[in-house]
Order: structure tokens, then C-alpha cells, then sequence
């Protein structure tokens, strides 16, 4: 990293530090227990450790128990319509390259109704950062099963239990061409959770995190086995990925160095099944992003958008008094 | 003695010159064997001639006419026809090299043009299709470059006006879009003003065609009414304005749009003396001050950010103690071109102020000659030594990236070049030009690869950038065989009876001065008939000092025009020369981490101790029994290491950073439980509740990271089957 200039340092200098209580907007309407409480937590430590401005940050979300989260976020928020939160986000990026736009979907929202609209944002790499809170279960509509329900779950919509496999949101996002960055964590393991949605942060491309977290409510023995035995949760570490903090390796004794940059061996781990492997899988800085790859070569000003947006209008325009005559 | 042995230590020792058994190497036209082969470059395909390209501004900057026919044959040779035109492409790469050498310049496509025009394609009808094929595959054009005397500047100019042109386009463009940002904040004040919301100038904004449908009058009163608000305060449009002009004005801009200096003259940046380049970088200043200081309110402006009470101060005394490397980045840099034998004593300290003081002009020093004669032909011969230590002691300065080589080697440093020129602060590109050669009818090429393969001239890159140490720094590695003190040539020649006799040949700073016709009265020739085995490698008397008389000669090995071999001999002086530059070889080895003298004695010390340890110690394990602890402990970060305090399972605790925020605790006593800075749980007061709240917690975290202890009250209600529900979380 190079050194600030002196210039920069004076700017520094003048910016406003933030508490967590900056972020903090009202009281979650969350379920008590509810994972969804850990994420939030860990994104509003985020905003503080990297002094983001709340005014120059955005949380779009979709529909769901995760999507009320911009909510309880003291920064811009927009609080989408089901399944689109990340072309809402993608409009945002691109109209504002200067903000920092967060996306937190669910599995039903995201893996669901806005299947098509998540294969096309992990190929477009846009320089976002999407939380996918994966609950296994549509909660907010009160138990109806989701894409990443697993098979045998009795729902209101699948009263004899679902009859499919259930869609792993690692091994898709990982299949997409331009692919940047996947990880994974659970809402049970705050350290790790607070590392990777940092690493998420910092990476330049739409990085995808895929939190599993509890429903107390709806769902709350599916996940008891991992949360009770830390050996099914494996922790990736490497020196190019996340560092293994002494904390959790004392508690999570299965650990695997990963390196990042290898896609095929991130497709191994993220196929697990018995075992939640939590980390970075995947990370390549290098794709480009989208935003990036349409820069405009000059600068365009107001004017110059308001004549290229006449003269297209005018291609279809019929002047009135012409139109007039013409009768 | 023999009378010729005689003869011949007396030349070492004193240089004199027995006409009975030496004879004189003036007018035998002798070069190093080891150049033997190279007497007709034209011929050879090699580095040079170079085509700096000027109509790729995104492809290399540089390429050399053998790259360039190469690729044109890769696009072009295939099929039944690809080995005819292949010949063909050779064959006018050696024509355009012959007519580079023979003084012709220009672009490479009218070069090119010349020399076809002069192949009788009649003779050859296929030669017609194969050029046209060849001559359409070659993409690139620009000025074809030989190795000559010319060759550092324009190379240097031409790699700095395309780092400049791509550093100034950026820099254009962040200013404009700083203008076009501060003209629209500029824009939305004034459409909220009172002029603004005037019926006439809503009516402009309709256009024609609905200009009647609407009553103007009545919605500008509605707007008026709206109360919108009445602009930015005075202060802050008139700082934009004033950020604007500062922002607008780039005349000391080099580019189409530069213009004229407070004297009147054009800016100009590429420059013939550091006392010129110096002069107008201070001049240029405070224009460069004011518009780093512009740039930096306008992204406060922009931003939203910018507050008198907390900035004014600030940005008052902006600049007053200049512009640090990192600011001065923006802007463009400096070139100077000077050579070092025409450097007067004040040139030389304002090139030494230039490179002292970190500021962003780059240098070539350019040496021609490195065998200059000293004033004293007593003294040492002080081969290029001045002209050297310069480079030295700029990497003495540690933040000047400095840069030698010799002019032959200019085309595989290109990307060391292009590093240099864009780095922060100054930089000095050290070069021999190899023009010297001329007065002993070497071409530069010649002189310039010889000078760095004997190590008179070695050619090494610091970059400061590139580390916080030496090891990143300095490299070494354009140099041949530089683990060794000399490079060393296979060399195969014709003995009287016509056998072939090959040697390993090292090709030492003697034979780089022996092919110099100034020192020809170091050197002597010893006639083949007075050959015999008291003539030695210069390497072999390097190899050892002089002890009482010597009993043998060092001789360099010579060919004359006719490539007749000879054995010179070399007076002492030139070996104390070698000596010399070899033990500055050493010095550039160790920096370069080569046979280091400290790393070579600690490994040492250690190898005594690791054999004494093996003597005393108990024979060793097996190693994979001993590696096997070692390696699980590298795996896993020591938990012991970090491992938090040790907590009796009496007390009441929460593991606070295991914990996941899931609320549970605060629901059931928001006193006792309460969130850190990072909002995880802890136990703010345990006093603020009873033992069953705790168990209660205990039980219902879901990560089990709350520890109720023991009860503080004895007296608590169903105390026994409390403590029955806590023991699995104690």
C-alpha cells in the first residue's frame, strides 16, 4: 500500500469518527435468537472499524426477515421488492460509483424469485458486497419452504415434507463465469463472521457471503447438530485468505489451509455436506467490473447527456404544430 | 632466466618494452579474441537497431527491428510459401540493419521503403510477395534507433513523453471532472434561486412546443411559495468560483494546451542542464502549490465536506513547506539530459541538489567514455571511476531510484527504464554510451557490451520502492555469470596444424582496456616464436599477489584483422586496475546478496555450532519424529499463546467474543446482560438479577457461551434444582 500524501493525511485529519450507535437505527424486530441479530452486529462493527460515512453508504435488501435490516442501519437504505435487490443495487452502483452499497438478501429471495437476477450480478462483478442470510426457510411468511430447505422439511407448503435436493448457493455462485469472491460463515461464529464480511468489504467485485444462520422460530433443530458440535464446522484459513485466530482454533479444532485463488478445490469444499466449511473459498481480484469496463473514455457533462437524450427523443418526435399542418 | 622471459617480467613490472623480444600492439588493429566473431554486426541479428514505437500509445513503447520481423514471420510464414518468406523477412531485416548502420534514420516504414527499393525484385519474383505479406503484418512505426553515441537521450525522451502523455491525460482528466462536478453544484444553486424560478426563464426550460400550454406567471409564484431556499451562502460560491479559475488554468501543462511562463516562454520540460530543470521547477511552484490545493478543496466542495470553521485554517498555509513526493505525483516530471564529461563543478552540485532533496526530475547522466586517462599517468588509471561513483552514491541517498547500464543493454532494461521514469521523486539513469569505441574502431554496441561483460561498466537497478530492503531494492541480475568475478566464453580457434583447440576464456576488465588503442603502451605482443608457458591468464595473476619475482606473465589472448591470434602481454599497472574493479564487483555482489562476507561468517558461526551441539548431543531422532511437533504447531496458531485468563467455574461469565448477538440475554434481564462496544454480551452487573436468570441465560443461549457460576445468594428458592440446570454450563 502506498503512503498518503501529506495532502490526504490533512483530509484524514478532519473526518468525523463513528461509534456503533452512528449505525444504529430502532430496535430489530427480529426474533429473539434470531441469526439475523449476529449479522447485523457485525455489519454495524464493519461501518465503525472502516469509519464508513453513513451518508455515502447504502443497504438495499429484497423481502424477507433478512431485508428488514437496512432498517436498523442508521444509513441510506432501500428496502426492495422481492427478489430484486441486486439489480436495485447494481442501478445504485452505477448511478453512484462513489457509494458503498451493501445488498442483504435471503434464500428465498435471492436463490428463489431472484434466481435470474443473482447468476447475472455474479457475472457482471459489480463492486458490491451481498450478505445472503440463508435461514432454509421463508420465516416472515411463516414457514414455507425455500430453495435451500433441506429435503424432508415439513413446511405449510410442504406438509409430507420437501421432495428436493436442496440448491447450494456456494457451488451455483462458484459456477457463474466472473465469479470474484465466495465465502461462507455461520452466525454462530461471530469472529469468523466479523473476518469474512470484512474480507467482503475490502474486495474489489462483488463479494458473495453466504451467512447461515438459526430460525429459532421455524427452523430451530435443523441446525443444532454443527451448533453443538464444532467439529462439523471447518474452518478455512491461509495465508492468502483469513488468518486463524488462536480464539477459534482453540474451539474449532477442524481446520484446512485453502488457498483462494483455487477455484477447483473451492468447488470441492463447497459441495460438503456433513461439515459447514467457513471462510474465504474463493477470491480472484483480477476480474474486472462491470462499472469499470463501461467507463466512459471522456467525461460526460450535463450537457452533453441532455443533447445525446434530445437527439434521441427527437427521432420520435412529432412536433405539434407540424402534426397540426399535417391534418 | 631466458633473455625473452626476462624481457617479458621486465615489461610487467616497469612497462618497458624490450624491441628485441615485444613488439608494440599500435597499428596490429588487435581486439579480445572473444570479440572475434563480431566484426560484421550488420550481419548478426541482435537488440538493435530499436523501433520506438509512436503509433501504439497501448502497446510497448520499444521494440527492436529483430521483435518486429519476428512477428511479422509468426503472422506471415505459414504453409508451402512460409520458409521463402521467412528468408526473404531476414534477409531485409539485415538490409534495414546495414542502412541503420551506415548513419540512414527515419521511421521504420520509410526505411523500409528505402530498402526494398534498392532489391532487384526482378531477379526474384517471389521476393515482391513475400515483402508485401511481411510489410502488411508489421503493425508498428515510429524512429528506428541504432546503438550509437544518441541512442540514451532519445530513447530516454521518447519512454518520458509517453509516461508524461498517460500521467498528464489523467491528470487532465481528473480536473475535469473536478470542473465538472464544482460547475454542477454551481448549476443546482442557481436553479434554486429566485432568478431561476422567474416565469420567463420557466418557459425557456418548457421549450417551444408547450410554451403556451402553461401559465408561467402562476407557477413561479407556486415555487417562490415553496420555499425551496435561497442558495449557497456568498463565501462558498465564491470559493468555487475561485477553484475553478485555479483549476482551469493548466498552461504549465505540458501538451497541446501548454503555454507560456510568466517571462514569456513556452514550458517546456526536457531539459540540457539540472541548473535549467531546477530553475524552472521553482518557478513553476507555486502554480503547482496552488492547483494541489485547489484539487484537494474541490473533492471537500464536492463531497459535501468542506467546513470553513474547521478548513480555512488548514488550507491557508497549504504548501508552505512544498509538496511531498506523493503530492508532486500528479504532476509531471522533469528531464534532464547531461553528460558527464562535459559536467562543469556547478552543474555537478545542482545535479547533487536535484538528487538530494527528492524532487521529481530525472536524470540521464550519460558517460561516453569510461577509460578516460587520469591527469596523473602516475597514479591509478581510474577507469570510469568518476563518472561511476556518481550512481553509487546516489544509492547512498536511499529514495533516488538509480539505474546504470551500458547503452548495449538499454533495450532489456526498458521496463527498468519505465519504472524509473514513473517513480515518485528523482531518479538517475546512468548510461555509457559506448561512443568511445570510435577512436579505436569499435562499434559503440561493442564497447558498451564489452564495458558491462568485463564489469568496468556493471549494469544494477535500486529501486527504493521496491522493498524496505536491499534484497528487494538492488538487482543485479542483468549482469553475465554474476555468481562469478569474470564471465566466462567458450572459445574454439585453429591451431598451425589446423586442429581445433577450444578454452574457457574469461573476459576481464584487461581485455576491455586492451581493446582501446590509448592504453596500447600497456600492452605488448609477443611473437609466436617467443611463446611458452610463463604466459598466463590475467586471471591466474589476479588470482594471487605478487610475491618476490614473478615467474609468469599475464597475457590476454588477440586477435588482429585478419583474426590471426596473438598473446599480449599486460604491465602491472593494468592488473592493479583489475584488481581494482574486481573488488568493486565484490562490493555490488554483496549488495546484490551475492557471496555475502556477513551472511557467508554467520553461517559459518552457526555451522561450528551446530557440529559442536551434534558432538555433545545424544544421537539424533529420527527426523520425521522431530519435525512431526513442529509441523502441528505451525499448523495452528498456539491457543495456549493467546489463551484467555482462566475463569473458576464459580464465577459467573460470558465468553464475549463467542457471542452472537442473538439477543436472548438482554430479553430476559437487560441489566444483568448488557452489550460491549462491539455488541456482544456480557455480564454488566450480576447483582441485577437472581441465579436463575442466569441459568435461564445459560440455558437458553444457543451457543453456550454464558457460565452461570455458583449462586450468590444462598437463600434463592429451588436453589438445589438450580444448581442441578447450571452444572453442564460451569
Amino acid at each position: 500500500m502506498s503512503p498518503l500524501s501529506a495532502t490526504e493525511c490533512l483530509l484524514q485529519m478532519c473526518d468525523e469518527r463513528h461509534e456503533l450507535e452512528d449505525y444504529q437505527s430502532g430496535v430489530p424486530r427480529w426474533c429473539t435468537g434470531c441469526g439475523d441479530n449476529a449479522i447485523l452486529a457485525a455489519v454495524q462493527r464493519l461501518c465503525r472499524d472502516e469509519g464508513l460515512r453513513p451518508e455515502k453508504t447504502v443497504f438495499v435488501s429484497g423481502i424477507g426477515c433478512s431485508s428488514r435490516l437496512p432498517h436498523y442501519m442508521k444509513t441510506y437504505g432501500f428496502h426492495g421488492i422481492h427478489g430484486r435487490a441486486l439489480p436495485i443495487a447494481e442501478g445504485v452502483k452505477m448511478a453512484r460509483p462513489d457509494l458503498t452499497v451493501f445488498v442483504n438478501t435471503g434464500d428465498g429471495d435471492c436463490c428463489s424469485i431472484g434466481a435470474a437476477h443473482w447468476i447475472h450480478a455474479i457475472r457482471y462483478n459489480m463492486n458490491l458486497t451481498v450478505f445472503l442470510h440463508d435461514n432454509q426457510i421463508y420465516g416472515l411468511t411463516k414457514k414455507q419452504a425455500s430453495p435451500t430447505s433441506p429435503i424432508g422439511t415439513r413446511t405449510n407448503t410442504t406438509p409430507r415434507g420437501s421432495y428436493l435436493e436442496a440448491l447450494n448457493p456456494l457451488t451455483v455462485t462458484l459456477g457463474v463465469a466472473n465469479v470474484s469472491f465466495v465465502a461462507q460463515a455461520v452466525d454462530w461464529v461471530p469472529e469468523a463472521l466479523f473476518d469474512i464480511v470484512t474480507a467482503a468489504y475490502h474486495h474489489k467485485g462483488l463479494s458473495f457471503v453466504r451467512i447461515i444462520q438459526r430460525c429459532p422460530e421455524w427452523m430451530p433443530k435443523t441446525l443444532e447438530p454443527w451448533l453443538h458440535d464444532p467439529n462439523r464446522v471447518q474452518l478455512l484459513h491461509h495465508a492468502n485468505g483469513l488468518p486463524l485466530r488462536a480464539g477459534l482454533a482453540r474451539v474449532y479444532k477442524n481446520q484446512v489451509e485453502h488457498d483462494p485463488s483455487d477455484i477447483n478445490r473451492a468447488r470441492e469444499i463447497a459441495s460438503s455436506h456433513d461439515i459447514i466449511p467457513v471462510g474465504i473459498l474463493y477470491r480472484n481480484p483480477d476480474v474486472p467490473c462491470y462499472e469499470d469496463l463501461l467507463r466512459p473514455d471522456q467525461l460526460r457533462t450535463i450537457d452533453m447527456k441532455r443533447a445525446a437524450l434530445d437527439a434521441e427523443l427527437d427521432k420520435h418526435t412529432v412536433w405539434p404544430r407540424e402534426a397540426n399542418l399535417l391534418v | 632466466m631466458e633473455a625473452a622471459t626476462h624481457a617479458h617480467i621486465t615489461f610487467f613490472l616497469t612497462g618497458s618494452r624490450s624491441r628485441e623480444h615485444l613488439e608494440s600492439v599500435e597499428g596490429l588493429d588487435l581486439r579480445p579474441a572473444l570479440l572475434a566473431g563480431y566484426r560484421a554486426l550488420d550481419e548478426l541479428r541482435y537488440d538493435f537497431p530499436l523501433v520506438l514505437v509512436a503509433n501504439r500509445p497501448d502497446g510497448p513503447l520499444v521494440q527492436s527491428l529483430s521483435g518486429v520481423i519476428d512477428e511479422a514471420l509468426t503472422a506471415t510464414a505459414k504453409g508451402v510459401d512460409g520458409e521463402r518468406i521467412r528468408q526473404h523477412g531476414l534477409r531485409i531485416e539485415r538490409d534495414l540493419r546495414a542502412l541503420v548502420a551506415s548513419g540512414a534514420t527515419g521511421l521504420l516504414s520509410s526505411l523500409w521503403d528505402g530498402a526494398t527499393s534498392w532489391l532487384e525484385r526482378d531477379a526474384e519474383p517471389s521476393l515482391d510477395d513475400s515483402l508485401r505479406r511481411i510489410r502488411a503484418a508489421i503493425v508498428v512505426d515510429g524512429e528506428v534507433a541504432d546503438c550509437d553515441a544518441a541512442l540514451p537521450a532519445r530513447l530516454l525522451r521518447h519512454l518520458w513523453v509517453a509516461v508524461q502523455a498517460r500521467k498528464v491525460a489523467a491528470l487532465h482528466q481528473h480536473l475535469d471532472r473536478l470542473v465538472m462536478k464544482l460547475t454542477d453544484i454551481l448549476r443546482a444553486d442557481f436553479e434554486r434561486s429566485t432568478e431561476r424560478r422567474d416565469a420567463s426563464h420557466l418557459k425557456a426550460s418548457v421549450g417551444k412546443g408547450f410554451g403556451d400550454a402553461f401559465d408561467f406567471d402562476a407557477m413561479s409564484r407556486v415555487l417562490a411559495s415553496a420555499g425551496t431556499g435561497d442558495g449557497f451562502p456568498e463565501g462558498r460560491r465564491k470559493r468555487i468560483y475561485q477553484l475553478l479559475a485555479v483549476l482551469t488554468s493548466r498552461a504549465f501543462l505540458p501538451g497541446p494546451d501548454a503555454g507560456v511562463d510568466p517571462d514569456g516562454q513556452p514550458y517546456k520540460f526536457i531539459f540540457g542542464s539540472c541548473s535549467e530543470a531546477l530553475d524552472a521547477f521553482r518557478t513553476r511552484m507555486p502554480a503547482v502549490i496552488a492547483m494541489a490545493r485547489a484539487m484537494a478543496i474541490a473533492e471537500l466542495e464536492i463531497d459535501g465536506q468542506y467546513r470553513e470553521s474547521r478548513h480555512d485554517a488548514l488550507f491557508d498555509e497549504f504548501g508552505a513547506n512544498g509538496l511531498d513526493p506523493q503530492d508532486l505525483a500528479a504532476f509531471p516530471d522533469y528531464l534532464v539530459c547531461v553528460h558527464a564529461g562535459q559536467l562543469p563543478a556547478a552543474e555537478h552540485a545542482r545535479l547533487m541538489e536535484i538528487l538530494t532533496s527528492g524532487l521529481p526530475i530525472k536524470v540521464l547522466l550519460q558517460i561516453d567514455d569510461i577509460l578516460e586517462e587520469s591527469p596523473d599517468e602516475q597514479g591509478a588509471l581510474t577507469a570510469g571511476m568518476r563518472m561511476r561513483q556518481i550512481a553509487g552514491m546516489a544509492m547512498g541517498l536511499n529514495d533516488v531510484y538509480v539505474m546504470q547500464s551500458s547503452s548495449s543493454n538499454l533495450f532489456r532494461f526498458r521496463e527498468h527504464l519505465l519504472r524509473g521514469l514513473q517513480c515518485r521523486g528523482s531518479a538517475l539513469f546512468s548510461v555509457f554510451s559506448g561512443a568511445s569505441g570510435a577512436a579505436s574502431g569499435l562499434p559503440p554496441y561493442l564497447v558498451a557490451a564489452a564495458a558491462m561483460d568485463s564489469r568496468a561498466f556493471p549494469a544494477f537497478v535500486y529501486d527504493p520502492s521496491a522493498g524496505t530492503n536491499w534484497a528487494a531494492r538492488f538487482c543485479l541480475d542483468a549482469n553475465p555469470q554474476r555468481d562469478l568475478d569474470w564471465p566466462i566464453q567458450r572459445f574454439a580457434y585453429e591451431d598451425e596444424r589446423h586442429q581445433k583447440v577450444s578454452d574457457d576464456l574469461a573476459f576481464t576488465v584487461v581485455d576491455f582496456v586492451a581493446s582501446d588503442r590509448r592504453y596500447a603502451r600497456h600492452l605488448a605482443d609477443v611473437p609466436r616464436e617467443k611463446w611458452s608457458g610463463h604466459l598466463s591468464a590475467v586471471t591466474e595473476s589476479l588470482s594471487r599477489e605478487r610475491n618476490g619475482l614473478p615467474t609468469t606473465v599475464p597475457c590476454v589472448l588477440m586477435v588482429d584483422e585478419r583474426n590471426i591470434l596473438h598473446k599480449v602481454i599486460v604491465d602491472e599497472r593494468l592488473i592493479r586496475e583489475a584488481r581494482r574493479c574486481r573488488e568493486m564487483w565484490h562490493s555490488l555482489q554483496e549488495l546484490g546478496g551475492i557471496h555475502n562476507s556477513h551472511a557467508e561468517a554467520l553461517l559459518a558461526r552457526e555451522r561450528v555450532a551446530w557440529e559442536e551441539r551434534v558432538q555433545q548431543a545424544e544421537p539424533p531422532m529420527p527426523a520425521a519424529i522431530v519435525t512431526a511437533p513442529v509441523a502441528a504447531a505451525a499448523l495452528v496458531a498456539s491457543p495456549a499463546a493467546v489463551r484467555e485468563p482462566e475463569r473458576s467455574s464459580d464465577e459467573a461469565y460470558i465468553e464475549t467474543v463467542r457471542c452472537s448477538t442473538c439477543n436472548e440475554c438482554t430479553t430476559i434481564n437487560s441489566k444483568m446482560f448488557a452489550y460491549d462496544q462491539n455488541k456482544q454480551a456480557y455480564i454488566a452487573d450480576v447483582t441485577a438479577g437472581t441465579y436463575a436468570q442466569l441459568v435461564e441465560a445459560a440455558e437458553s443461549c444457543q451457543v453456550a457461551v454464558i457460565h452461570p457460576g455458583r449462586p450468590r445468594n444462598p437463600q434463592e428458592p429451588d436453589l438445589e434444582d438450580l444448581l442441578k440446570r447450571a452444572a453442564p454450563f460451569r
